[in-house]
């Protein structure tokens, strides 16, 4: 099909052709351009890939693999905005990609990003999802017929009218979904979209994959149990390049490649515990309201009984939206609550001393590391304590550092994500809380990775809630468990 | 990677045409610039204040008063310094400190920027930024231009907002046993603060980019319009009002 005579979009959504090839990439080289001029090491190396037009392929890669690069590059976006080197073609339904600007494939192709947030435009959640469709220039009767059935489906419409800071990660991954669904292109591309949702949510994409004709593009960094039978194809990035091997051959390489088939870290793990300490919180409440919205009620929290000791290891899983993290930010002393108190052995504790006992790791990484080089970030508390000689700090970051294998040059915002993670838990792990929170860790990480910062932060004996919406890696490491629905928590 | 200023309500303001409320807006900013007492211009701004307030709720506007404090505070405090005309008020041997006329400018200057900042945080707390966006493309705005000017004003906040979170990630980060932070280190601690937030802040501009592209923008097709300014009934009326109030403030203030 050949350009339209005003260059814009040439895929009318009406007429469609029928064509044996979706997406077709051809001898793929890919390197990205360092900001210090450095030669970097190639993403791609000869990689080819075919789609065929309706077909559901699963593309499995290890983190930092370029599963996020390659959607960038299939969206036009890369190296338009992250530079860099791409040779080979890339066709999209039997049109070269080069030709083409990212708006042209507005209606072709769309992607759900790993990060939501990354995504947002707009203020609302009506918004979000009626901006592609008015640059599409579609009549209003339709554009609402398409927004309310999309929010329908993803159970947003108490949130319509929301902005979207107030949204949960789930909840903004949902209106992602419900944004590639109301635009109905023909190629989807979901990075890591299964992440951040609950089962529910979890049901309901698999669901839409199974029925939708479109082709789909899934790409993931761990094989959940919910793509069984669910894909025409699954094919694995290792190497630079794509590697087609039978599933039977290549699910065990990429559990290999993942580190699955190491030993679990914490298995006879023996803690250097020095006191124990208990947690604890009974009738603890909360209030939110959404203030960019009257739909829908406020939220409210109620913890009746909640307790956690030293060397434990206690999941919360829950819903998204349900209030795992307005419960986390109550217990590390972020936010007060409206009714009941935390105590740490039976004294009351809130604001800045909750928050020097319990450690909060953020889901974002980036949210919580800020200097130049590793060393730098692993000092910054240290340097604050006058019980502590130079030469003592140094060394504890210099084996700090060992421990977590970091390399204390290193700068953070160019390191790996797996690194950034194991960066933050070592800042903490440096500060000894005797507890620490630890959201949706295991999110874009491999098992053995969370597992590995786990450990780490448990050597001394702390005691570790771990939040996370998923139940396989949940039932690994909990030994005890509490569920929180609706704002109420209970006990497992 | 924007932030909603919109505070949801069901007050006279929300009702309000957004097209007579851009209008207003300006005028009451042309307003606070003309020769009015300073009893009356302080009248104005709680009026405009309680009304705001009746609106939107009193924590937002405290929420408003708390952003602009420093920038308020810094300004009162330098003011009566750099003005050396009028009768003196405070000396020191010949050299005069502070004087009256240079305490009714910092007053003057301190209702003005209350009153501005509080005015133009109104329009974006009780409109939804698609209407703002209808309401200049109806002042013959190009859609580009509107939509840069919608997009800072929910971009600025959410640098804000990466600012608080990161501001809050320090103060988890603070050791058990640390000494007493003194004012000056404090200062010196925000360097990293501010550091990360322009980070983030920069490391969005692509993604922003990106993700304006991927919806379709820079598609030379005519663009169509989920929503529309037909709703808010008596247009005339609003428009009307939107004169007539700032004229009533000027006739009650004038000096």
């Amino acid at each position: 099909m050949g350009p339209s005579p005003n260059g814009s979009t040439s895929f009318p959504v009406k007429f469609r052709p029928i064509m044996q090839h979706a997406l077709r990439l051809s001898h793929l080289h890919f390197t990205y351009r360092s900001w210090k001029e450095e030669v970097c090491d190639s993403l791609f190396v000869d990689l080819n890939l075919d789609l065929q037009e309706g077909g559901k392929t699963l593309l499995l890669a290890p983190f930092n693999k370029g599963k996020t690069t390659l959607a960038k590059i299939l969206c036009g976006v890369c190296p338009k905005y992250f530079p860099g080197t791409l040779q080979g073609t890339i066709e999209l339904f039997e049109r070269d990609l080069s030709t083409m600007e990212p708006w042209d494939l507005l209606g072709v192709c769309s992607y759900v990003s790993q990060n939501p947030q990354e995504q947002f435009i707009a203020t609302s959640v009506e918004e979000e999802l009626a901006f592609p469709l008015e640059s599409l220039g579609l009549e209003r009767e339709e554009m609402a017929r398409r927004i309310t059935r999309a929010l329908e489906h993803w159970g947003l419409e108490d949130l319509r009218t929301s902005s979207q800071q107030e949204l949960s990660g789930g909840e903004r991954k949902r209106v992602l979904l419900a944004v590639q669904e109301v635009i109905q292109s023909r190629l989807w591309i979901l990075d890591e979209a299964f992440d951040d949702l609950d089962q529910r949510w979890r049901n309901q994409l698999k669901a839409t994959i199974q029925a939708s004709d479109k082709t789909i593009l899934v790409l993931a960094s761990r094989y959940l149990e919910e793509f069984t039978g669910l894909f025409d194809q699954v094919v694995l990035l290792d190497q630079k390049a794509i590697q087609n091997p039978s599933l039977d051959e290549l699910l065990p390489r990429f559990s290999h490649l993942c580190g699955d088939d190491l030993p679990n870290p914490l298995e006879g793990q023996v803690l250097e515990m020095s006191k124990k300490q208990k947690l604890s919180c009974m009738d603890l409440e909360a209030e939110r309201k959404r203030m960019s919205t009257l739909l829908g009620r406020s939220f409210s929290l109620h913890v009746p009984d909640f307790h956690m000791e030293s060397g434990e290891l206690v999941t919360l899983v829950g819903p998204n939206g349900s209030g795992k993290s307005s419960f986390s930010r109550l217990l590390c002393g972020l936010d007060d609550p409206i009714g009941g108190v935390i105590k740490l052995d039976g004294q009351p504790l809130a604001g800045k001393e909750l928050s020097k006992k319990v450690g909060y790791l953020f889901q974002n990484p980036d949210l919580q590391i800020f200097l130049p080089t590793v060393e730098e970030e692993l000092s910054w508390s240290l340097k604050r304590r006058k019980d502590l000689k130079s030469e003592e700090m140094r060394a504890r970051v210099a084996e700090c550092a060992d421990l977590f294998g970091l390399t204390l040059s290193d700068t953070p915002s160019t390191m790996s994500y797996p690194q950034r993670k194991a960066l933050q838990a070592a800042v903490y792990f440096l500060l000894e809380r005797p507890f620490y929170i630890l959201d949706e860790l295991d999110s874009s990480l491999t098992y053995y990775s969370a597992l590995a910062i786990i450990a780490r932060l448990r050597k001394r004996g702390a005691g570790l809630l771990l939040i996370t919406h998923d139940r396989q890696f949940a039932a690994r490491v909990a030994q005890r468990s509490y569920a929180i629905e609706d704002g109420r928590m209970a006990s497992l | 990677m924007t932030t909603s200023t919109f505070v949801a309500g069901k007050g006279w303001l929300y009702r309000f045409d957004p097209r007579a409320k851009i209008l207003l807006m300006l005028l009451l900013c042309v307003w606070f610039f003309l020769p009015v007492h300073l009893v009356g211009l302080y009248c104005a701004v709680a009026l405009i204040v309680f009304t705001g307030g009746l609106n939107t709720g009193f924590s937002h506007v405290w929420k408003i008063f708390r952003s602009i404090l420093p920038m308020l505070l810094f300004m009162v405090l330098f003011m009566p310094f750099n003005v050396r005309t009028g009768r003196p008020l405070f000396s020191v041997g010949s050299v005069t400190i502070v004087t009256e006329e240079g305490l009714m400018q910092a007053a003057r200057l301190a209702g003005r920027f209350i009153g501005i900042s509080y005015v133009c945080t109104l329009l974006f707390a009780t409109t939804i930024m698609n209407e703002v966006m209808l309401a200049l493309r109806w002042y013959r705005l190009p859609y580009k231009a509107g939509l840069v000017v919608t997009l800072a004003f929910t971009y600025i906040p959410f640098i804000a907002d990466s600012f608080s979170q990161i501001a809050e990630s320090h103060r988890l980060r603070e050791a058990d046993r640390e000494q007493g932070r003194k004012f000056l280190q404090r200062l010196k601690d925000l360097v990293p603060t501010l550091t990360s937030a322009l980070v983030v802040a920069l490391r969005s501009i692509p993604n922003l980019a990106m993700s304006l592209e991927m919806r379709g923008f820079g598609l030379q097709n005519r663009r169509s319009q989920y929503h529309n300014l037909g709703s808010y009934r008596h247009p005339f009326t609003h428009f009307l009002l939107s004169v007539i109030i700032p004229v009533v403030l000027w006739l009650l203030c004038k000096a």
